[in-house]
Order: C-alpha cells, then sequence, then structure tokens
C-alpha cells in the first residue's frame, strides 16, 4: 500500500545537525497520522533518525538508500 | 572446498558486522579510550589541534610566509602524521562501507564550516587543546584546567545551538540551496568503494612499516591514527554531539557513548601516571604533567568556550571534522581549512598578546592530585562523569532541556 506523503523535506547536502534539526523542527509542524518524507545524503542521519523516531514516539514507516547515494525516510507523526 | 566456502562465510560476515551497519556510539568510544591509553603507553595520549596545526605551518611554510621555515615537515610530525592517518582511516572505514562520496553542500553552509574551523582554531590556541587534548584525554590526565575547559565548551555549544535554530528559523535559505554528490557508492555499482579500501589500508601498513627501522613510534601513530579514524567513522564518534544533543533533541546516546570512552581512559591514564609506565629516560614527574597543560582557569574558560562555538557551527569537533573529511562530507573540508589557516596566525600573532597581559596565577598547570591526591582526584573526575551521566538520562526522559 502506498503510503501518501504530506510533506517532504529536502536534507540534500547537508551534514550532522542540520537534517535532524529541520526534521524535527517539520514534524512539530505537522498533525498526528501526516507523513514526512525526508531525503538528505549524510550518512549519519541513517543511524540519528530511527533512534529520534523511537525515542520521540514518531513511526519510522521506510527507509531506504537511492540511486546516486541518497537516503530516504518516511516518518509518520505519532 | 566446502571448507573454503564456510571460512569465506565466516570472514564475510565479520565484514557485514562491521561495516554493513554504524556502531553504537559507546563501542566505538571505549576502543579509541583504549587505543588512547596505548598511545599514551607508548608516547603521549590523543590529541587533535596540534595536528591540524601541523598540516597549517607547512602550508604557510610551502608559500613562504610568517617565517615558518623551520616547521616540522608533517612526515616527521608524530601529530601530524596521527591526523592524517586519521583523515585516511575514516576514508577506508567510509568505502568499506560503501559510504564514501563528495558530498558538497550549500554555500551557506560551506561559510559556517570555515567559520567554525577558525573559532576553533582560535579556541584551541588560547585553550591549548581541543576537544581530544583539553578534554577526551584531559580529564583522564587528571587535569584541573581540563574540567573547567570542559564547562566553558558546554556554555560556547549552548549558545551556538541557540544561533543555529535562530538562523533556521529567521533564515532557513542560508542553510539550503544547491548540493551536490559525487562517487557515491550506492548499490553493486558502487563495490569498487570496497576494492579501493583495501588498497588504501595495504598503503598504510606500508607506509607505517616504512618507519618501523628509524622512528618506531611513528610506526604506531600511523597505525592507532588509522584505527581511530576508521573506528570513529563507524560510530559517528562525535564530541560535538556527546554536548550538544542533550539540548537539541534530546538523546543521551552520543554522551553516554563518550562518557564510556572518559571512563576507559581515566583508568588506564591513572595506572599509567600513577606507576610511571613508559617512563623512558623522562622524569617521573614530567609523566605525571603528561597533557596537564598551563592554562587553569582563564585560558581554559576561555579556549573552550570559543571552541564550543566553532564546533557547534561546524558540525564536528577535532576529530568529528577530520574523520568527515575521509568521509568526502566538503563542509567539514571547510572547517579543517579554517582550523588549519587560522591556528598558526592565532599561534603567532593573535594569542600571544593576550596571554601576556595576563597574570601568572591565571594560567597554571593544575594537577589535581598534587591537591587532592590521585584517589581523590580519580574519585572526582568519575563524579562528573556521573553527574553528566545523571543528567543526560534525567533530560531525555523529561525533556526538560530540550528545544524539540
Amino acid at each position: 500500500m502506498e503510503n501518501k506523503i504530506d510533506q517532504t523535506l529536502d536534507c540534500k547536502g547537508l551534514s550532522c545537525p542540520m537534517p535532524m534539526m529541520k526534521l524535527a523542527k517539520a514534524m512539530k509542524g505537522l498533525k498526528s497520522e501526516q507523513i514526512l518524507e525526508m531525503i538528505g545524503t549524510d550518512p549519519g542521519t541513517k543511524s540519528d533518525l530511527p533512534r529520534w523516531c523511537e525515542k520521540s514516539g514518531n513511526k519510522l514507516l521506510e527507509e531506504g538508500e537511492l540511486d546516486g547515494g541518497f537516503f530516504r525516510f518516511l516518518i509518520q507523526k505519532k | 572446498m566446502s571448507k573454503k566456502t564456510k571460512e569465506s562465510g565466516v570472514l564475510g560476515n565479520l565484514f557485514k558486522t562491521f561495516f554493513a551497519k554504524h556502531w553504537p556510539v559507546w563501542v566505538g568510544a571505549i576502543v579509541l579510550g583504549t587505543l588512547n591509553i596505548l598511545l599514551f603507553a607508548i608516547k603521549s595520549p590523543w590529541g587533535a589541534s596540534g595536528g591540524i596545526n601541523n598540516w597549517g605551518e607547512n602550508v604557510f611554510k610551502l608559500i613562504g610566509i610568517f617565517g615558518l621555515e623551520n616547521a616540522t615537515p608533517t612526515n616527521a610530525s608524530l601529530y601530524g602524521m596521527l591526523c592524517l592517518f586519521l583523515v585516511i582511516g575514516s576514508f577506508i572505514g567510509a568505502l568499506f562501507s560503501k559510504e564514501f562520496a563528495f558530498r558538497i553542500p550549500p554555500k551557506g553552509e560551506l561559510i559556517k564550516g570555515f567559520i567554525g574551523g577558525s573559532l576553533m582554531a582560535l579556541g584551541a590556541t588560547f585553550g591549548i587543546g581541543c576537544t581530544i587534548g583539553a578534554f577526551f584525554s584531559g580529564m583522564p590526565a587528571l587535569s584541573g584546567g581540563a574540567i573547567i575547559f570542559t564547562i566553558g565548551l558546554f556554555v560556547g555549544v549552548i549558545i551556538a545551538l541557540k544561533y543555529l535554530m535562530w538562523e533556521m528559523e529567521k533564515f532557513p535559505k542560508f542553510s539550503s540551496g544547491k548540493s551536490y554528490i559525487f562517487l557515491a557508492g550506492t548499490g553493486k555499482s558502487g563495490r569498487w568503494q570496497i576494492y579501493l579500501g583495501w588498497i588504501v589500508l595495504i598503503i598504510t601498513f606500508i607506509i607505517a612499516y616504512q618507519y618501523s627501522g628509524s622512528n618506531k613510534i611513528m610506526t604506531w601513530f600511523i597505525i592507532i591514527g588509522m584505527l581511530m579514524g576508521l573506528i570513529s567513522q563507524r560510530s559517528r564518534f562525535c564530541i560535538v554531539k556527546a554536548f550538544r544533543d542533550p539540548f537539541m533533541t534530546g538523546e543521551a546516546d552520543g554522551s553516554v557513548g563518550v562518557m564510556a570512552g572518559l571512563v576507559v581512559g581515566v583508568f588506564g591514564f591513572t595506572i599509567i601516571k600513577y606507576f610511571g609506565i613508559g617512563i623512558g629516560d623522562v622524569a617521573a614527574r614530567a609523566r605525571e604533567m603528561t597533557w596537564v597543560f598551563p592554562h587553569f582557569f582563564f585560558r581554559a574558560i576561555i579556549g573552550g568556550f570559543v571552541f564550543g562555538l566553532g564546533m557547534t557551527i561546524a558540525g564536528g569537533c577535532a576529530v568529528g571534522t577530520l574523520w568527515r573529511v575521509g568521509e568526502g562530507q566538503v563542509k567539514l573540508w571547510a572547517s579543517a581549512l579554517g582550523f588549519l589557516l587560522i591556528s598558526p596566525i592565532s599561534k603567532l600573532y593573535i594569542v600571544p598578546p593576550i596571554v601576556k597581559s595576563l597574570p601568572q596565577s591565571w594560567d597554571f598547570k593544575n594537577y589535581l592530585p598534587d591537591y587532592l591526591g590521585y584517589p581523590g582526584a580519580f574519585g572526582l573526575v568519575l563524579f562528573i562523569i556521573l553527574i553528566w551521566y545523571v543528567f543526560v538520562k534525567w533530560n531525555e526522559k523529561t525533556g526538560r532541556f530540550s528545544a524539540f
């Protein structure tokens, strides 16, 4: 089943801490159950983001690597 | 035949364990703490700003300015080579995990990298040490100045984090815009990164071996530097993260990891100092005073503060900058450039006139065992780490001091 994306956050080219700061801010602006797509290039996000979701209670629906060195995450707000 | 297949399966799995996923920070930090003890046992502890300063001096020597003709060539400088091979070790780690790529950020981020690196250079020169020398090694060295430096770091990090949040709110465009990524190793086409990783690893050992006849200590500084870079890259070991994240997202993992490395260091360093291990022809007192810098309290507090500002703006402390350079993060290349260019300038022209005007009682070597005895000093450092641990864990639960 395709997830309906409510907002896309572009963090390409950014390194720690900007992706996580922008993500935390963007999530604040979403309503419960809404879905955010984040695309980035910082390998650190691969471990920071799932850990943050686990602790903040938001749900990590998908994580994957796209061609060209991009990482893509789908997060649903709790 | 079947035995051979089984063996390669085991090795393959081991490779995957190391390079498919990031390691928990605490695992990396404990290994780094142990390697730091080895460095101290064979010569002197881990430091980063001295090595980067050596690079800068050699750049100016090459250009022929500032009268640095007598600067030690990097290939003869223990710490210059330690830092260089830390970058190479991180490059190897990134290649093995196919995480290497040239990542060019938006312009605003490059500017922040350079400014952050320059501030780190200024802070390290004034405070005599960086997050490694005056914190990750300085606290285990039982230096009173290191505790003061750490307080300065905290204040600098909190203020710079407030700036970053303000910038994100008011000028979001500064950290967005065109970015580029080259040579990424995603998917099967990225296998070249693993092959290149092996080649660079072999070259590293050949270079280390070249020194084994004339300079055995250098051989081990090269190997340990490479391992430190590889481990830092795999575990994302970053001291900015340890100080910043509790005030940002509230996460404590980075802090607890660094604490684990510190505790290992405290045990090892205290034993080395107490028993005078690796003393060679150095006086017992000199061995005790290793990595206890004359910065208590004024130079430590101001240096730590400026360094804390710089590393938060750059997004990497001294070691965090170095291993991200090896991973291909061009923002941190700007940070390293700012660090190496401004460090010799600070040392020659900016810091000396300020230091001259300070009373001697503001800047001396404070060795905690002189005041508290070894048990007291050892206990105090562990107690500070414990308080920090209780704070970050409590804050993680309550979110009391976190911005998000």
